[in-house]
């Protein structure tokens, strides 16, 4: 961070970093704190050691009977065979090859009860790991993963969010902490059209004005800086920097060989983009693949969809593993809820929430287990049932974050995650 | 019968009020409020040791009480002529005649609207409809317990008082957000958290009240009228009885809650048997009608003489928006923890603004015009800054998106531009009109998250690439008939280009430091980019921190 020139003194600047928080897990300190280490050397180790998160969330509700908990030969099972993994004993759904050799460095869980069957609804309920209540919101996974994780002295977005659709800057999923931790949408992996300079603005002009925008600036604060006068010219600065750092979001600067490997369609294209963000230093990104909303059809339609899905998610496990960063890691395959044992006349399988599973890995997730399990035909949990609250409380576990901690917002202290739920030890290391 | 209903209610208002004022109103003539004002801060100040800040400069005061008042900077011949006038008077003069403006009214209404409905997306009651309700309110400077009356008392079945039910309606009639809302916007009070036990950090905040206001809406919910378009408004059961236990009680006692408004006295409610509850009993595609509306009691019983939270809470949010920050702050907080910086002066802010018959205007003028109000954003030279909660010094706000949005239409004189352009038809609705359609895209990039209260400043990068890349603020900057960069084309002197660039945008003519400035830039750029270079230079004040900033 630069230095001052001159009085920083107001109590706002003093604390404005801190000022949400009523306390945190010595995990984040190094986050917290990055720019305060005099030593440069030290900052860089913890930056080498601070965590990243990898959401890919299956719009639609992906079908747990396709993906994770197959149920061949039963009334509800369908056509989808279960097919053996890298870990022995356990089965995943034909329709998955690659991502069953990655098998030991995922977690399955198999016993989510979210009793929340619609999209909007479930997908908060996911996200945020708690119910929608009036006149309340909770921040993103990814958005707190961007206020606590992320250095301060970085000038990239701290939360990314790779979908097709388009480009934009959010507000809203970072809630409380405000948009500043909100994500950047990337439609089909393009910045919004402000992160480029217009073609009618050279960069010297835009260089020129700039100095002088901070020469007006540097006269106005001279007494009369605040936290918040401060961050507002430093805003410029990191626009500044976006502009130049545009190729950390070109994922056509990645290798042919790298283009191959995540295949060429748009969810391929958008993981390898992801695995590139997440390389230079974005903390986390979500990536959505649409569309899993089988109500007709739904084995052809699975069939298709995780066509695309397997191999790119398969690819990115792997690279994470191989680059070392998957300890450091945490990724989460998540939907809006699973979908319904029972077969319809379409062949469809319709929205359910009471019997469904979620993959995880990196970040000390336990390779190769699984957690929990449903009945024989799939149409209720059978043991060790978890919510969405019980899943937020074991991402705060595995990035380092104590989720029995609490905001504390215009006064009023807020659990970080549900007081009611806990997180599933036995998937943490 | 909803006629008769309001009048019967407003004189119960009315005789409750004057019985109270009796008792109140000195027979000598109190000091004027802005007097009160500066003498309880200084005083305050002086016990501290605090220095107070300089008076503001006349350039320092018009930019602020115009952003204040009317949400927008003056355009450069204002600002002319307010600085070259050299009555005595000039500042007091302009209070009252921005006050008086159609303006003033308009911004208002912009700013009542997001602390009633924070932005959220419309849902039952158009925004048109409702911010010309505002507006009109504002316009005749309807007392705030009649707006707050109003807002609480309709049920948005009659057409022409339908705009006002929004607050209630817009928020599904969901009882515990309308609670939540109706303790936070009219009462300066956030009882969330006592919503399952008593606040655990505040004292003064027991579940109780939470469920004695929960009671008079709990029985409220939408009603779709099937035989009139669908239309929605707002019906009432007669039963529903109000229990809560705490989740913190392990006995888990049940108690009952009946309506009242913090610790006022609970209503009386008539006993009615069983059967006998309603005047239109529920039936099928049929509005119920209780013989008892728990709902109609809420308005009288919020706005009584009882309930100082209620006078304390406006005058609280009017001082916020003219100060920077609440005597209470943040001004939906006031308990016993997080007292006011100044308690016996906000009391005596409520109370005459009670006694004023909750004037709005007189109380924005006394605040005006009240030294406080008045002196410099720069701290005194030497020393520690004095703390905000002082007063001492005048706080730095940011400007709310709307404020931006105009400020900048001004400054880069696009508004000038519109103003020619609409030759005789100018007059405040039309240049509204005309430029209203370019401040959504400010709203969407520099506001907080819907449904919220505005929270803590943030710089975003979304915010500072839609300024530095943006194609709005690019397109005000290219010249254009009666523009900034069109007037400071026809000027040849660097000085006068410095005046009035320095003046159009920052209100105040430039320092000797800042015109050599300029001119070097001049030259640096060449004749042959001059129109660039003016661009360039409007830009970097339009995106300064002193322009970012109401000081």
């Amino acid at each position: 961070m630069r230095q001052c020139s001159y009085a920083c003194s107001s109590v706002e600047h003093r604390i404005s970093r801190r000022s949400l928080l009523a306390g945190l897990a010595g995990g984040a300190a190094g986050a917290m704190g990055l720019s305060g280490f005099a030593h440069p050397a030290v900052a860089e180790q913890l930056k080498a050691a601070a965590k990243r998160v990898l959401v890919v969330f299956l719009a639609g509700g992906s079908s747990q009977l396709e993906t994770w908990d197959p149920k061949p030969g039963t009334d509800t099972g369908g056509p989808t065979l279960a097919i053996p993994t890298s870990v022995s004993g356990v089965h995943i759904a034909e329709l998955l090859p690659y991502t069953a050799r990655q098998m030991h460095r995922l977690a399955i869980v198999r016993s989510i009860n979210t009793k929340e069957d619609d999209h909007g609804k479930g997908h908060y309920m996911m996200e945020t790991g708690r119910r929608q209540e009036p006149g309340m919101s909770y921040p993103t996974i990814g958005s707190v993963a961007a206020k606590f994780l992320a250095s301060e002295a970085e000038s990239l977005p701290g939360y990314v969010h790779v979908t097709p659709g388009g480009s934009s800057f959010g507000t809203t999923d970072s809630a409380f902490l405000g948009p500043k931790f909100a994500s950047v949408t990337l439609g089909d992996g393009v910045l919004p059209t402000t992160a480029a300079r217009p073609e009618s603005l050279t960069e010297s002009a835009d260089r020129m004005r700039n100095e002088m925008r901070r020469r007006a600036d540097h006269r106005f604060q001279q007494r009369r800086r605040t936290a918040e006068t401060e961050a507002y010219s430093q805003s410029y600065e990191q626009a500044a920097e976006l502009i130049a750092k545009r190729e950390v979001f070109d994922v056509t600067k990645e290798s042919p060989r790298d283009l191959e490997r995540y295949g060429t369609h748009d969810f391929g294209r958008h993981m390898l983009l992801a695995r590139r963000l997440l390389e230079r230093g974005i903390t986390a990104v979500k990536v959505s693949h649409s569309n899993y909303d089988t109500h007709n059809e739904n084995f052809d339609f699975h069939i298709e969809q995780l066509g695309e899905f397997d191999r790119p998610f398969a690819t990115m496990i792997e690279d994470l593993a191989e680059r070392g960063m998957l300890d450091s890691t945490l990724v989460v395959v998540m939907a809006e809820f699973g979908r319904t044992p029972r077969i319809n006349h379409l062949l469809g399988r319709d929205h359910w929430s009471a019997a469904w599973s979620v993959c995880l890995a990196g970040c000390g997730i336990q390779g190769g287990a699984v957690i929990g399990k449903t009945n024989p035909n799939g149409t209720a949990v059978a043991d060790r049932q978890v919510g969405a609250g019980h899943l937020f409380h074991t991402y705060f576990r595995a990035l380092g974050l104590d989720p029995t901690k609490k905001y504390v917002v215009a006064g009023q202290p807020i659990p970080m995650a549900d007081p009611q739920a806990d997180a599933i030890q036995e998937l943490l290391a | 019968m909803i006629a008769a209903r309001t009048l019967r209610m407003t004189c119960t208002v009315t005789l409750a009020w004057c019985s109270w004022l009796a008792g109140h109103v000195r027979a000598d003539e109190p000091v004027p409020i802005h007097q009160l004002i500066d003498e309880t801060i200084a005083a305050a100040c002086q016990a501290k040791g605090l220095p107070l800040a300089e008076p503001a400069s006349d350039a320092e005061f018009l930019r602020r009480l115009y952003l204040d008042l009317v949400g927008t900077i003056p355009s450069a011949a204002d600002a002319r002529a307010f600085l070259d006038d050299a009555a005595p008077d000039k500042r007091a003069k302009l209070i009252d005649r921005l006050l008086a403006s159609p303006e003033h009214a308009r911004h208002l209404a912009r700013v009542w609207n997001v602390m009633f409905m924070e932005r959220r997306p419309d849902k039952h009651v158009a925004a048109a409809q409702w911010q010309e309700y505002l507006r009109k309110s504002a316009l005749d400077n309807k007392p705030w317990d009649v707006l707050v009356r109003e807002i609480l008392s309709v049920d948005g079945a009659d057409e022409t008082t339908r705009p006002a039910a929004k607050f209630v309606l817009d928020r599904e009639a969901e009882p515990h957000q309308t609670t939540r809302d109706i303790g936070r916007v009219f009462l300066g009070v956030n009882l969330q958290c006592a919503q399952c036990h008593d606040h655990p950090l505040v004292d003064g905040y027991p579940q109780d009240w939470y469920y004695g206001l929960f009671a008079f809406v709990s029985r409220t919910a939408l009603f779709t009228d099937k035989k009139n378009k669908n239309l929605v408004s707002l019906m009432e059961k007669a039963d529903g009885d109000v229990t809560f236990t705490s989740v913190f009680d392990k006995t888990k006692a049940i108690k009952n809650a009946t309506p009242r408004v913090l610790d006022a006295k609970a209503i009386d409610e008539p006993k009615l048997e069983k059967g006998q509850e309603y005047a239109v009993a529920p039936t099928d595609g049929v509005k119920p009608v209780p013989k008892f509306s728990r709902r109609a009691q809420l308005p009288s019983q919020l706005t009584s003489p009882d309930v100082p939270a209620f006078r304390r809470n406006m005058a609280n949010r009017l001082w916020a928006h003219m100060m920077g920050r609440g005597l209470v702050h943040p001004v939906d907080m006031h308990h016993d923890d997080n007292p006011p910086s100044h308690p016996e002066l906000l009391a005596a802010l409520g109370d005459r603004f009670a006694t004023a018959k909750f004037d709005v205007r007189t109380m924005l003028r006394e605040l005006a015009l009240s030294q406080t109000y008045q002196r410099s954003s720069l701290p005194p030279p030497s020393g520690e800054p004095p703390p905000a909660e002082s007063f001492a010094v005048t706080s730095l706000k940011p400007l709310t998106p709307e404020q931006l949005a105009w400020s900048i239409m001004q400054a880069t004189g696009l508004a000038d531009h519109q103003r020619s352009a609409l030759g005789a038809k100018l007059n405040e609705a039309t240049l509204h009109d005309g430029l209203v359609g370019n401040v959504s895209p400010f709203v969407g990039t520099f506001a907080g998250p819907a449904g919220q209260p505005e929270g803590k400043f943030q710089a975003t990068l979304a915010q500072s690439l839609f300024i530095n890349n943006g194609g709005q603020v690019r397109d005000w900057l290219a010249p254009r008939a009666g523009s900034l960069v069109d007037r400071l084309m026809k000027l040849n002197d660097p000085a006068a280009i410095a005046d009035e660039l320095y003046l159009s945008i920052l209100t105040r003519p430039p320092t000797t430091e800042e015109r050599a400035e300029v001119a070097e830039y001049l030259t640096d750029r060449g004749a042959d980019q001059r129109a660039a270079a003016f661009q360039e230079l409007a830009w970097a004040l339009v995106a300064s921190v002193e322009f970012r900033f109401n000081h």
